[in-house]
C-alpha cells in the first residue's frame, strides 16, 4: 500500500513539474489546425520542456481562456488570424484580463494578411505601434537572404541580439544569424518602462508595403533600429507579453533553412530554432524570474544594543530602531533558470539598491553581494540610521527589463533617544563647570542650613538666660 | 527711613525679637542722617545695615550674595565659552536662581520687620518649607543635568 502511495506522489510530482516557473498549461490559438504541422518542431521543443499543449481555433464557440473566473491556461500563443479578428473569446479586453491574472502571451504577426484591428488596438494599449499600412512589411536591401529572397529582399538576416544596455542581462544570446521572413515591424512607445525590444531590425531596414506601386517610399512608418521585429512587454505584475513580428520564423522550414548573406557565397543554417526557444523560454517565465528569499534587518551594534535578545544574538527584523544606530540589511535573491534556482548575479553595470525611506528616501544604498548559497546570492549593506524619527521603510525596488520585478518593503519605527540613553553629564567635559555650579550651590545651602540652625540655638539660649 | 520708624512697633509686638531691639537706638545716634558725598551715603547705609539687621537676616543676605556670585559666574562662563551642553547650563544656572528665590522667600517670612504680615507662619514653619523646597530643587537640578 505504501509503495503504491509513494508511486502516486511521484506521478503527481511528475505531472506538476514544469520548466516554467508559472505553470505548464499552454494554449495555442490557431485558425486552421491543419497549419500546425508546419510548426511541429517548435511544438516538439515546447513539449520537450514539459508543456501541455492544447490547440484551439478562435472560431470554436466553447473556447475560453478563463474557467470559473480563473485562468484556464498559464500561457497563450496567438497565431495571426486570416479573418477580421480573434473572435469573441479573445477580445483585447479578455487578453488584458489574462495578463492581469499573471498569464503570459506570445503573439505572432504575419505580413501575409492584414493585421486585424482588434490586435492593433490591443497592441496600441500596450504602447506597441504597428504600421498604419496594414500590409506593410520590413525590407532591408543590404541584409537579406540571397537564397530565398534575392528579388524581394523581404527575408531579413539579423545577427543574434546583444544586451540592450550594459546594465541589462541578455536572455536571447544565440549562435548564428536569425532569419526573419516577411515581418511586421513594431514601433515601441518610449514613455513606458515596461517595453523592451528583443530583436531589432538592421540599420538599413524600413517598413514598406510591397503592393504600393510607388517608386519611392515617402514617409515610412519607421526605419532602421526603430523597427522592432520581436518585442517584449512585461507588466507590473511581471506577466509577459511578447510580439513576434514574423510567424514564419517559427516554421520548420526556417528552423534549419540554408541562408546566404549578401556578398558571401557560402550558405549557413539559421539560428531560428535556438532563438525561438529563447523567446518562448523568456515569455513563459523559464528565464529572468527573480525570487526573494530570506530578508533580514538587524541592529549592528556590539554589546551595547538595546534590542539584544537573551542569547546574545541581535534580534532579527525588529519593529523598532533608535535614531543614529548602525543597522544591517541583507536580502537573498535567486534567479530561476529553466530547471532550478541559481544565485542571482546582477549585470556588471547594475546594482541592487536599498532605500531607507519615509515618503522620500533618506538613504539609497547599493547592496553588495556578501555571500552565495547553492541557489541564491545574499546581498547586504550596513548604514547608520538618519537623525530623524518616524515610520520608515526598508525598500528594495528592483525593476529591470527582462527581469521580473522585485519590490520588497519592510516597515519599521525609528524612535528618538530614550531619557536614559543620553550620555551622563560627567562624560561631557563641557558640563563640568555647571555640575560644579550645582554642587557649590548645594554645599553652600548645607553650610547655610547648619549656620541657621546654630544661630537659632544660640538665640534660644540667650532667650532662656534672659 | 521707614524701617527705622516701623521697627519699634514690631519690637513692641514681639519683645523676644533678638538683637534688633538693642541695635535700633544705637543707629539713630551713631551718625547724622544728612550725608554730603556718595561715599558718605553708602557708608551710612552700610553702617545702619550692619548695626540694625538681625544676625539671621545677615546670614540670609550673605547666602544670597553667594548665590548671586555663583550664578553670575556660571552665566558669564556660558556667554564666553558657549552653552553646550545646554541642559547642564540650565540646571546649573537655575539651581542658583531657584535657591536665590527660595532664600528670598525665607528672608521675607522670617524677617522680624514683616512679623505683622506673617503672623500665622512661624519661623520654624518657614524654615521647614525652605528645606523642603530646596531639596526638591536640588533633586530636579541633579536629575536634569543627568
Amino acid at each position: 500500500m505504501r509503495w503504491l502511495f509513494s508511486f502516486l506522489v511521484l506521478a503527481l510530482l511528475g505531472a506538476v513539474q514544469a520548466l516554467s516557473s508559472s505553470g505548464s498549461r499552454l494554449l495555442v490559438v490557431l485558425e486552421e489546425l491543419a497549419e500546425k504541422d508546419k510548426y511541429s518542431e517548435f511544438w516538439d521543443d515546447l513539449r520537450g520542456r514539459s508543456y501541455t499543449l492544447s490547440f484551439e481555433s478562435p472560431k470554436n464557440d466553447k473556447l475560453s481562456i478563463f474557467k470559473h473566473g480563473e485562468r484556464a491556461y498559464d500561457h497563450l500563443i496567438l497565431f495571426p488570424p486570416k479573418t477580421k479578428g480573434l473572435g469573441p473569446s479573445l477580445t483585447p479586453k479578455l487578453l488584458l484580463e489574462f495578463l492581469k491574472k499573471d498569464g503570459n502571451v506570445l503573439l505572432t504577426l504575419s505580413a501575409d494578411h492584414p493585421t486585424p484591428s482588434a490586435i492593433v488596438s490591443l497592441l496600441l494599449e500596450l504602447d506597441i505601434h504597428l504600421p498604419t499600412d496594414r500590409n506593410a512589411l520590413v525590407i532591408d536591401h543590404f541584409n537579406y537572404d540571397t537564397v530565398s529572397a534575392g528579388e524581394k529582399h523581404d527575408v531579413l538576416l539579423v545577427p543574434a541580439p546583444k544586451a540592450l544596455r550594459a546594465d541589462v542581462k541578455n536572455y536571447f544570446e544565440v549562435d548564428g544569424t536569425i532569419a526573419v521572413p516577411r515581418a511586421v515591424g513594431q514601433g515601441l512607445g518610449n514613455t513606458t518602462p515596461h517595453l523592451a525590444p528583443i530583436l531589432r531590425a538592421g540599420s538599413s531596414a524600413y517598413s514598406y508595403n510591397p503592393k504600393d506601386e510607388a517608386e519611392i517610399v515617402e514617409d515610412p512608418f519607421a526605419v532602421g533600429e526603430q523597427l522592432s521585429l520581436v518585442s517584449a512587454m512585461q507588466a507590473r505584475n511581471s506577466a509577459r507579453f511578447t510580439v513576434v513580428g514574423s510567424v514564419e520564423m517559427l516554421q520548420n522550414e526556417w528552423f534549419d533553412a540554408k541562408i546566404g548573406a549578401v556578398g558571401s557565397k557560402e550558405q549557413t543554417t539559421t539560428a531560428n530554432r535556438a532563438f525561438a526557444a529563447k523567446v518562448s523560454e523568456w515569455t513563459f517565465k523559464e528565464t529572468g524570474v527573480l525570487k526573494v528569499g530570506r530578508l533580514q534587518h538587524y541592529l549592528n551594534e556590539g554589546k551595547k544594543n538595546v534590542n539584544e535578545s537573551a542569547v546574545g544574538v541581535p534580534e532579527h527584523n525588529p519593529g523598532i530602531y533608535r535614531i543614529k544606530t548602525d543597522v544591517s540589511y541583507t536580502i537573498e535573491i535567486s534567479e530561476y533558470t529553466s530547471t532550478h534556482l541559481s544565485p542571482f548575479v546582477p549585470p556588471t553595470a547594475d546594482d541592487v539598491q536599498l532605500e531607507f525611506s519615509m515618503l522620500s528616501p533618506f538613504h539609497r544604498l547599493s547592496l553588495t553581494p556578501l555571500a552565495q548559497t547553492a541557489n541564491s546570492t545574499i546581498f547586504g549593506t550596513s548604514f547608520v540610521l538618519p537623525d530623524q524619527h518616524g515610520i520608515f521603510n526598508f525598500r528594495v525596488n528592483y525593476k529591470r527589463p527582462f527581469l521580473t520585478s522585485v519590490d520588497e518593503k519592510r516597515q519599521v519605527t525609528v524612535r528618538h533617544f530614550a531619557h536614559d540613553e543620553w550620555p551622563r553629564s560627567w562624560n561631557i567635559s563641557a558640563a563640568w563647570v555647571w555640575i560644579g555650579g550645582i554642587w557649590v550651590t548645594v554645599a553652600g545651602w548645607i553650610a547655610f542650613v547648619a549656620l541657621w540652625l546654630y544661630s537659632e540655638g544660640v538665640e534660644k539660649g540667650v532667650k532662656k538666660t534672659q | 527711613m521707614p524701617p527705622k520708624n516701623r521697627h519699634p512697633t514690631s519690637a513692641s509686638v514681639q519683645p523676644s525679637a533678638p538683637k534688633s531691639t538693642p541695635s535700633a537706638p544705637t543707629t539713630t545716634s551713631s551718625k547724622p542722617l544728612n550725608a554730603n558725598t556718595a561715599q558718605d551715603i553708602v557708608q551710612n547705609v552700610w553702617d545702619k545695615y550692619v548695626q540694625r539687621t538681625p544676625q539671621r537676616v545677615k546670614l540670609l543676605d550673605t547666602f544670597m550674595a553667594f548665590l548671586v556670585a555663583v550664578g553670575a559666574l556660571q552665566f558669564v562662563y556660558c556667554v564666553i565659552v558657549g552653552n553646550f551642553p545646554f541642559n547642564a547650563f540650565l540646571s546649573g544656572f537655575s539651581a542658583t536662581v531657584g535657591q536665590f528665590v527660595l532664600t528670598a522667600s525665607l528672608r521675607i517670612q522670617t524677617n522680624p520687620e514683616n512679623k505683622a504680615e506673617f503672623e500665622s507662619i512661624s519661623n520654624e514653619r518657614a524654615f521647614a518649607d525652605f528645606i523642603f523646597g530646596s531639596l526638591l530643587l536640588h533633586f530636579f537640578c541633579v536629575n536634569f543635568i543627568n
